[in-house]
């Protein structure tokens, strides 16, 4: 039993039960499951910049906004179609990762947490007070997909599917490659990491543009799935949702960020309608499991089953 | 206009330097920016509205028991999310902070959310706006810019003079010697997050009659508290009060020039600037490079 609970089999079994089930699902229990395609890119997007890098910043759900933003517009400002105001969409959401990354090559820990909460801060305003571009306030609509015969929420869930089987296949690989090892360098010791060589400017940019990325594939697919953008879903408390995740699941593990975005998506579907109670119980989760569990839920898994290892290091939880 | 925006500027600027000044409180002792203090702003200003719109108290009176309120939550804080984490990395510190402020805020929106919005507070002095010398007075705001330079000698005179103060100075000049020395540190830090958090009351209870109170006041009010102390170098409590007014300044002169819907934004990217170019900030030292 320990044995089958291996990783290569969970996650095979896994996707193949995401492939095959949906057409059977209802319309709601299929929303659901998409949402969460789109937390889990998130969240894994996310974990490469602070659990792997450990840049510490609050920028996720505002370039989570913009990659909304920019698919959104594209379509209904310059009429062009989703399959090429999507991807533009992505490449300008890197972009601006990449510009967020500057700072982030001046300043450490909490400096960085400040620029970047003011980054965020300047993006919800734009969004709200930007109206000849951005609608403003009120937020606007996105033209409905299409996809041929299929119908268009099965269709945009499997196309979730591919892009998020794809991205967390990408981090996978990432971490395991040079490219993860010298993020964690650049995490545990920046001074240690330049005495191997390594470039912190690069390495920190590359960090930045990852999750930028990550983050702007989530939100082109999240503006086709509400078919509506608008500001108040890219606030702080997002970025509290995407913090949680990555926490639950396990800092600097991949896995463990598509178990804890899997997990807590339940949480803010059960929540939905009470702002209040989401806000208490998100809070609660994060605190919670930074007390109790700073290890996340995959160090649970990692002891009971075989087969879970990673070939990094996790951040030390302790100095 | 200029003198009116001067006065006004530095009356908001003001209020962020006491938001500061508690921040850069527990900074000092325990090197952690304490994250969930913008929503101990917010919570303050709310009990004051319970104390002195709904129970129908006398304005100083709300504002002591806001305080005291707010100084018994700081240390339930100290409790939940950073004692736990002492010996824990900055991030998790940070991150339980950021946790344990949305479940105050979540909590002021079940708790008072129902009220409306935002909820109007009484003004303290009822006097129209005095007009001297072509200068417009409005009375309400020099109460607030005195009220708050008030509780800034207070609380600075709490630091320097008195025995608490002298040890809270010791715990953040150097831990190990302070325990040595027979100073209950653990004490110390509980009470600095609670002075923290009294601070950020005594702001907020200020800041009521002004403007509204509502749930989502605390995270804004955080980043512009903490530029105010990076402006100052953090560290300096002295530092934190001038970027506290340079802030309130800036923001009401691009809010009066520029467009007004640039006073909540111009704090936002003077912020940005000033920590790309100087982020070391402007009135403290220059920060050594630890390893």
């Amino acid at each position: 039993m320990r044995a089958l609970a291996g990783r290569r089999n969970v996650v095979a079994l896994a996707g193949l039960a995401l492939l095959v089930l949906p057409p059977l699902a209802n319309p709601y229990i299929l929303y659901v499951a998409n949402i969460a395609l789109i937390y889990v890119i998130l969240a894994v997007g996310l974990n490469l910049l602070l659990g792997y890098a450990g840049q510490f910043a609050f920028a996720n759900a505002a370039l989570f906004g913009i990659g909304a933003y920019a698919t959104g517009l594209l379509q209904v400002r310059l009429g062009l179609p989703f399959w090429i105001s999507f991807p533009a969409a992505v490449v300008i959401t890197t972009l601006i990762g990449l510009v967020v990354a500057l700072p982030a090559l001046r300043l450490s820990g909490l400096y960085l947490a400040l620029v970047t909460l003011a980054f965020a801060q300047f993006t919800q305003w734009l969004m709200l007070n930007w109206e000849r571009v951005t609608f403003g306030a009120g937020g606007f609509k996105v033209p409905p997909l299409t996809f041929g015969s299929l119908q268009p929420a099965l269709g945009l869930y499997y196309l979730s599917l591919l892009l998020c089987g794809l991205l967390v296949a990408g981090a996978w690989n990432t971490v395991r490659s040079g490219i993860g090892r010298a993020l964690v360098a650049v995490r545990d010791s920046e001074v240690a990491a330049e005495a191997l060589a390594i470039d912190l400017a690069r390495y920190k940019a590359i960090a930045f543009s990852l999750s930028a990325l990550y983050a702007g594939v989530a939100g082109g697919l999240y503006s086709a799935i509400l078919s509506f953008v608008a500001p108040e879903g890219f606030d702080l408390f997002q970025m509290v949702v995407q913090f949680s995740m990555v926490v639950v699941g396990g800092l600097g593990s991949v896995w463990g960020s598509v178990l804890g975005a899997g997990l807590l998506v339940g949480l803010q579907e059960a929540l939905r309608a009470f702002k209040g109670g989401q806000e208490i119980a998100f809070g609660l989760v994060l605190m919670g499991c930074i007390v109790f569990l700073p290890d996340g839920i995959i160090s649970l898994v990692k002891r009971r089953a075989r087969g879970w290892e990673e070939p990094l290091r996790a951040p030390d939880r302790r100095t | 206009m200029l003198p009116y925006l001067v006065v006004s500027g530095l009356t908001t600027g003001s209020l962020y330097a006491l938001v500061a000044m508690g921040l850069v409180v527990v900074y000092k002792a325990t090197t952690v920016v304490n994250f969930a203090h913008g929503e101990l702003f917010m919570i303050g200003g709310f009990l004051a509205y319970t104390f002195h719109v709904l129970l129908k108290l006398g304005y100083l009176v709300s504002l002591v028991l806001a305080v005291a309120a707010a100084l018994a939550l700081g240390l339930v804080t100290e409790r939940l999310a950073y004692r736990p984490l002492m010996r824990a990395p900055a991030i998790s510190v940070v991150l339980a902070a950021v946790g344990f402020s949305f479940v105050l805020k979540g909590a002021a929106r079940q708790i008072w959310g129902g009220l409306g919005d935002y909820m109007p507070f009484p003004p303290v002095v009822a006097t129209p706006a005095i007009t001297m010398g072509g200068l417009i007075l409005v009375p309400q705001q020099l109460v607030v810019l005195a009220g708050a330079l008030v509780c800034m000698g207070l609380f600075t005179a709490f630091f320097t003079s008195t025995r608490t103060g002298k040890m809270m100075q010791a715990t953040a000049e150097n831990a190990k010697a302070a325990r040595l020395v027979g100073i209950r540190v653990d004490r110390v830090y509980a009470f600095t997050w609670g002075m923290g958090a009294a601070t950020a009351a005594a702001a907020a209870v200020l800041m009521a009659p002004l403007t509204f109170v509502y749930p989502d006041v605390g995270s804004p009010l955080l980043v512009k508290a903490f530029g105010a102390a990076v402006l100052g170098g953090f560290g300096s409590l002295l530092g934190a009060v001038l970027g506290g007014f340079s802030i309130g300044l800036i923001e009401n002169l691009a809010g009066g020039y520029i467009n007004t819907s640039f006073t909540d934004i111009s704090a936002f990217l003077v912020i940005m600037l000033v920590l790309i170019v100087r982020p070391t900030g402007f009135f403290g030292p220059r920060a050594v490079r630890r390893i």
